[in-house]
């Protein structure tokens, strides 16, 4: 019954493939305007025109010559990269030691962990911003590196070790008969082994970065240090939208976090499916 | 040798599976790694209570004094109740809980009815499932910025694609952002588009993972499609489900991205989240003391939620044990 055989044009042209066609059409559209839009000439942007016509690339060049959007993409990317090192690096650290070492109250600290991961941003940003007032961290890197990096370390953690419980203990012993340290233990057996722990913790640590808004917009408004979200969200100032000029933006901020989820596919959807933390 | 071997038994912490001795001996080893296993979480949990408790605490204690902001800083004058008190008598906070809870129900129960739809489907796909997937993750790595503009671009009223349709259907021309109900409607499709593959993905995963032979039982007892899917299907999901629910309702609950850039809380503070009532009350007021209030209510609340569903989180961080 659940996946009886078609016969003729119903293995074609059934239930599931319509729907599947709708769903996918549902997704795509929107994505379609986008990019349609993007290409567009100036003036057209204002039009319901379905196909760019002329293709323009005047929307990328005001993008990047008209407003500052390169030094946006730069922000984004150093950011980014430096926090998810440091997650990953810190992550697998305290994976390992709360996944494999017999610590007492670690599944307390799990717990909390988790529970810290749902947390509203808007509950610590004021503190951090006078704080970083106080120090002179506002409109700097690592005025997103520390929170970007302690906001996303509680589900690497948790992925990471879900990954370090699997690995046999056999393995480890090898190491500790060796008389090898805990360090190179981590290094040279455990991490191998978690190495498909690491692809999903890293991507999601470089997806949430990367779309970050509300802190972006708190800690660093000055434009040499605004992020891709702080930046298209302010391109819209004065009197009229440049929705072409957002939309080029967004093409070009979009296809980095695309390319690499396609990459990692298999692994986003491990970490979805075995965490559900991140929505 | 037989050092080695008990250090590495006990160093599962106990667990069922695993041969424990009876009576624990004291083992030097054993002290030795959990000393270390502190040692080795102790920069990750460092930076975490640097920049999530310690600010959590001090948002509670600026929300419980009267906050004065002078041109070079700030300082705490004397404990008060009254930020909560003006709280609680404000209908800005009542409407932008009413909102933000109206908000959340209503987006994830859409949500997790289309997620189910679009699962059973794909997992009734032969070919392509692959290739859905891959285009399920576009919405969910969006950045929320970006997907409001673009929804805000369509809703746009003299050259938006929504008006357009509308009009060609014949349904007028309905001012979608600048009227309170359609503003609040169309927030909820743009957070719709974005987070159903999100659902979508996750009971895919557990409807793959479910036991073939239920199915076939049920089969030979002759139960309709129908009737298998909700007595063998979605009670045998029903664990997926609720950790899926719990927590895209605890994360819908700090919405900012999609109202702040789309309606700006408006038309007037018809789609104002908890989250920009306190940023606004924050930033643009300066007013830190009933900021503060505004967040820590909101903090508290998704801490109550957490510990409502404490059961859920224990569960999941049992099961690997």
């Amino acid at each position: 019954m659940r996946n009886r055989k078609r016969v003729g044009w119903h293995r074609y042209i059934n239930g599931v493939v319509i729907s599947t066609i709708v769903t996918a059409l549902f997704i795509l559209l929107p994505l379609y305007w986008l990019i349609a839009s993007s290409f567009k000439a100036p003036n057209d942007v204002g039009t319901t025109q379905l196909f760019p016509n002329p293709i323009s690339g005047a929307n990328y060049s005001n993008a990047f010559v008209g407003f500052d959007f390169g030094i946006y993409f730069r922000n984004s990317l150093v950011v980014t990269i430096i926090a998810t090192a440091l997650v990953l690096v810190l992550g697998t650290l305290a994976g390992y030691a709360l996944g494999r070492l017999p610590m007492r109250g670690k599944f307390t600290t799990l717990v909390i962990l988790l529970m810290i991961s749902v947390f509203p941003e808007v509950a610590v940003i004021a503190p951090l911003f006078l704080l970083m007032k106080e120090i002179g961290w506002l409109n700097s890197y690592q005025a997103l590196i520390l929170p970007y990096t302690a906001f996303n370390l509680p589900f690497a953690i948790w992925i990471l070790r879900n990954y370090m419980l699997g690995i046999p203990k056999e393995m480890e012993e090898t190491g500790r008969i060796d008389g090898a340290g805990a360090l190179r233990t981590v290094w040279t057996i455990i991490l191998p082994q978690a190495l498909p722990g690491l692809f999903t913790a890293g991507i999601f640590c470089f997806t949430a970065c990367w779309t970050e808004f509300l802190m972006a917009l708190t800690f660093n408004d000055s434009n040499n240090f605004r992020t891709i979200p702080v930046g298209i969200a302010d391109f819209g100032g004065n009197f009229q939208v440049p929705y072409g000029t957002i939309f080029a933006a967004s093409v070009v901020a979009v296809v980095p976090i695309g390319i690499l989820v396609f990459v990692f596919r298999k692994f986003v959807i491990s970490g979805l499916t075995s965490g559900a933390v991140k929505g | 040798m037989t050092a080695i071997s008990s250090a590495s038994g006990q160093s599962a912490g106990g667990q069922a599976r695993t041969f424990v001795p009876p009576v624990p001996r004291p083992d030097i080893n054993r002290k030795r790694l959990a000393r270390m296993g502190w040692g080795f979480s102790a920069p990750a949990l460092l930076v975490i209570a640097a920049v999530t408790i310690f600010p959590i605490v001090y948002s509670v204690i600026m929300s419980l004094n009267n906050v004065a902001v002078t041109g070079n800083g700030f300082s705490l004058d004397g404990f008060t109740f009254s930020n909560y008190n003006l709280l609680i008598h404000a209908s800005l906070w009542r409407d932008a809980l009413f909102f933000t809870v109206y908000y959340t129900v209503v987006t994830v129960i859409v949500e997790l009815v289309i997620g189910t739809c679009i699962a059973l489907v794909l997992e009734r796909l032969v070919a392509g499932r692959g290739w859905m997937m891959a285009l399920l993750l576009i919405p969910w790595s969006m950045i929320t910025v970006i997907n409001a503009e673009l929804w805000a671009y369509i809703y746009n009223g003299t050259y938006g694609v929504a008006d357009y349709i509308f009009g060609g259907l014949g349904l007028g021309h309905p001012v979608i952002l600048g009227t309170p109900t359609p503003a609040i409607i169309g927030l909820m499709v743009a957070d719709i588009w974005k987070t159903t593959p999100f659902v979508a993905i996750i009971v895919l995963a557990g409807l793959v993972m479910l036991p073939g032979d239920v199915y076939e039982a049920a089969e030979m007892d002759g139960a309709s499609g129908w009737y298998t899917f909700w007595h063998v299907t979605l009670p045998l999901l029903r664990p997926t489900i609720a950790l899926a629910v719990m927590f895209r309702v605890l994360q819908a609950f700090g919405l900012f991205d999609l109202p702040y850039v789309m309606t700006g809380g408006g038309p007037g503070t018809s789609t104002q989240s908890l989250s920009i009532l306190a940023f606004n009350a924050l930033f643009k007021n300066l007013s830190f003391g009933p900021g503060a209030a505004v967040a820590t209510s909101t903090a508290l609340l998704v801490l109550l939620g957490c510990l409502a569903t404490l059961r859920v989180f224990r569960a999941q961080v049992g099961q690997g044990d």
